[in-house]
């Protein structure tokens, strides 16, 4: 039907730039602090060196999260009403539980690696890892529990959020090594072969997230007039930016790039390059998963 | 764009409480005269603060000069009997009275914000806290209650008292003698977005199944209405809490950049009154 709106209420974004940079933090944290555990649950010896600093990387990366959600808050000082007045329904109540004992859980588990006690820093890394995967996941059922919200309601979203941490927590862990590197002695120094290795870590993930968003296009081309309207949005219109040049461009198909070809995968430089790429590119996602929905609608 | 039919299931099955009232609201769009009426009275009662709507008109022309017919739409909190807005909602401030009223507790509310996310009809907005009367709730979500006051009092909501064109009803639609009731049960009615299944509760007579379409409100905004969104939403840092707000004029990477800094710098900026604005 041909038709103009005329004269409407404005409605607001709730949710913008700082629950985006929330969403990347807890995402970052998690994927850095799967690669703590490797050395020491999952028995990859060459990643035991470097454990413990990618635990606290982990650990720092979380502790900004309350300060961000509790400042986000409408009443700041109402933040225990999480806790006292819990609604189990609310995703909301999960993941505060889940960010309260996540880095209880990485203090403890960062503290008996320090002390190289093997047998409880497995079972603590264990018991972290869950918790880091839980949060994780619940930071993508938070936007995927809201039917009204295209493109955002679908059983993918979690796992979108999941890979997109795994593979932001990898890049954002190599740069911190290669900057620890300067400030350590040569012999606790991190090889460029060992970030090497975590790049082609890295690269299973970006693989399966380009998987993933292919999964989610192909939904959004065949799906309804709306999942066509907000795909147009995010990928040509006013979100190209953050979706088509930061996330896949910047953030999934140069590094792609760069980790197949076999000089620059091996080169220092190419690895770096990379990890930023990658660690910057998936804030995009984060921008336009939040804000996408609420300025479709923002006009309804 | 979405050729919906509109309210093919009608009353939705859902029946409330047994023994209870269930008040509902049918609002008959061809009496309507889009004047305002009901917005003005609801605003200046509730104190409701500027940008901010328990209750609004949407207008929409539809056509092209000279054939074109004017349609509006007043659009208000659906009460639904299946709101999306209270499971999410991690403090338990919103539930579902007895009666049908979706209420706000405004002492338990942190201001998350997620039932504004999780409302698909926009109809939640957050109370920022310049408000004129500091006695008023501040800073927690609110929404309308259809005047729950005055309905328990045995009063009208005010924005069916103030209607010039007796286009709004109200009542319990489980007395089947109500006007509401007989309202909805002669007339073909319809419900805003059916097909989420959130069972709403105000009726609409008249509906223009196009114009009640997201994808329509989104695709074909007067060039007016598009520029002064813009504007509002430039002019629209509440406390920092809506740092979502876009100029989508401005949205290049310089935009985005620029856009994403501010809002930051708004939101850290705030971030130390909100500490001082009220203990508690």
């Amino acid at each position: 039907m041909e038709g103009q709106v005329i004269a409407n209420a404005f409605q607001n974004a709730y949710w913008g730039f700082p629950i985006a940079l929330y969403f990347w933090l807890v995402g970052a944290s998690a994927g850095s602090f799967v690669i703590s555990t490797l050395g020491w649950v999952f028995g990859v010896k060459k990643y035991k060196p470097l454990a413990l600093f990618a635990s606290n990387t982990a650990i720092v990366a979380l502790l900004i999260v309350p300060v961000l959600l509790i400042i986000d808050a409408g009443k700041p000082y109402r933040f225990f009403h999480l806790f006292i007045f819990a609604h189990w329904s609310a995703p909301m109540v999960w993941g505060s539980f889940l960010i309260l004992t996540y880095p209880i859980a990485m203090g403890f588990y960062s503290f008996f690696v320090h002390k190289e006690n093997q047998l409880w820093a497995r079972r603590l890394g264990i018991l972290a890892i869950v918790l880091a995967l839980s949060t994780h996941w619940y930071t993508g059922v938070v936007m995927q529990l809201n039917p009204a919200r295209l493109p955002n309601h679908t059983s993918v979203a979690p796992l979108l959020f999941l890979t997109g941490a795994y593979v932001s927590g990898i890049g954002l862990l190599i740069l911190c090594l290669w900057l620890r590197n300067f400030l350590v002695t040569v012999t606790a120094r991190v090889s460029p072969e060992l970030m090497a290795d975590m790049a082609r870590l890295m690269l299973y993930g970006i693989v399966f997230d380009l998987f993933l968003l292919g999964n989610e296009f192909l939904q959004m081309t065949y799906g309804t007039g709306e999942e066509r309207t907000i795909l147009y949005e995010v990928l040509l219109g006013v979100f190209r930016w953050p979706y088509l040049y930061l996330e896949i461009v910047w953030g999934l198909l140069l590094p792609l790039i760069i980790l197949v070809i076999p000089r620059t995968r091996r080169s220092l430089n190419g690895v770096l390059v990379a990890a930023f790429m990658t660690a910057t590119g998936v804030y995009g996602m984060r921008i336009w998963w939040v804000m996408a929905s609420q300025y479709y609608q923002g006009h309804f | 764009m979405a050729d919906r039919l509109y309210g093919m299931g009608g009353v939705s099955s859902g029946k409330g409480r047994p023994g209870r009232k269930r008040y509902a609201m049918a609002i008959d769009l061809r009496r309507c005269t889009g004047c305002n009426a009901c917005t003005a009275a609801c605003k200046t009662h509730f104190d409701v603060p500027l940008g901010e709507w328990r209750i609004w008109v949407m207008e929409t022309e539809v056509g092209k000069y000279p054939d074109t017919k004017r349609y509006v739409l007043p659009r208000l909190c659906n009460q639904c009997d299946d709101p999306p807005c209270i499971p999410v909602c991690p403090t338990q401030a919103t539930f579902k009275h007895p009666d049908g009223f979706v209420l706000q507790r405004y002492n338990r509310c942190i201001g998350c914000r997620a039932c504004m996310v999780a409302c698909p009809y926009n109809a939640r907005h957050l109370l920022p806290d310049h408000r004129r009367d500091k006695r008023n709730p501040r800073n927690v979500a609110d929404k309308c209650d259809f005047c729950v006051v005055r309905v328990t009092r045995g009063l009208a909501p005010l924005c069916v008292t103030s209607c010039t064109g007796g286009a709004l009803i109200f009542g319990d639609i489980n007395d089947p003698e109500s006007e509401v009731a007989r309202t909805v049960r002669d007339n073909k009615v319809f419900t805003l977005r059916p097909e989420l299944g959130t069972a709403p509760q105000v009726y609409y007579i008249g509906l223009n199944e196009s114009i009640a379409d997201p994808e329509f409100a989104f695709l074909n905004r007067s060039a007016q209405l598009r520029e002064r969104y813009a504007t509002f939403k430039r002019n629209s840092e509440v406390g920092g809490e809506m740092a979502g707000n876009i100029d989508e004029s401005d949205m290049g990477f310089f935009g985005l950049v620029r856009q994403g800094l501010h809002n930051f710098g708004t939101f850290f900026a705030e971030a130390p009154k909100k500490f001082f604005r009220g203990l508690y």
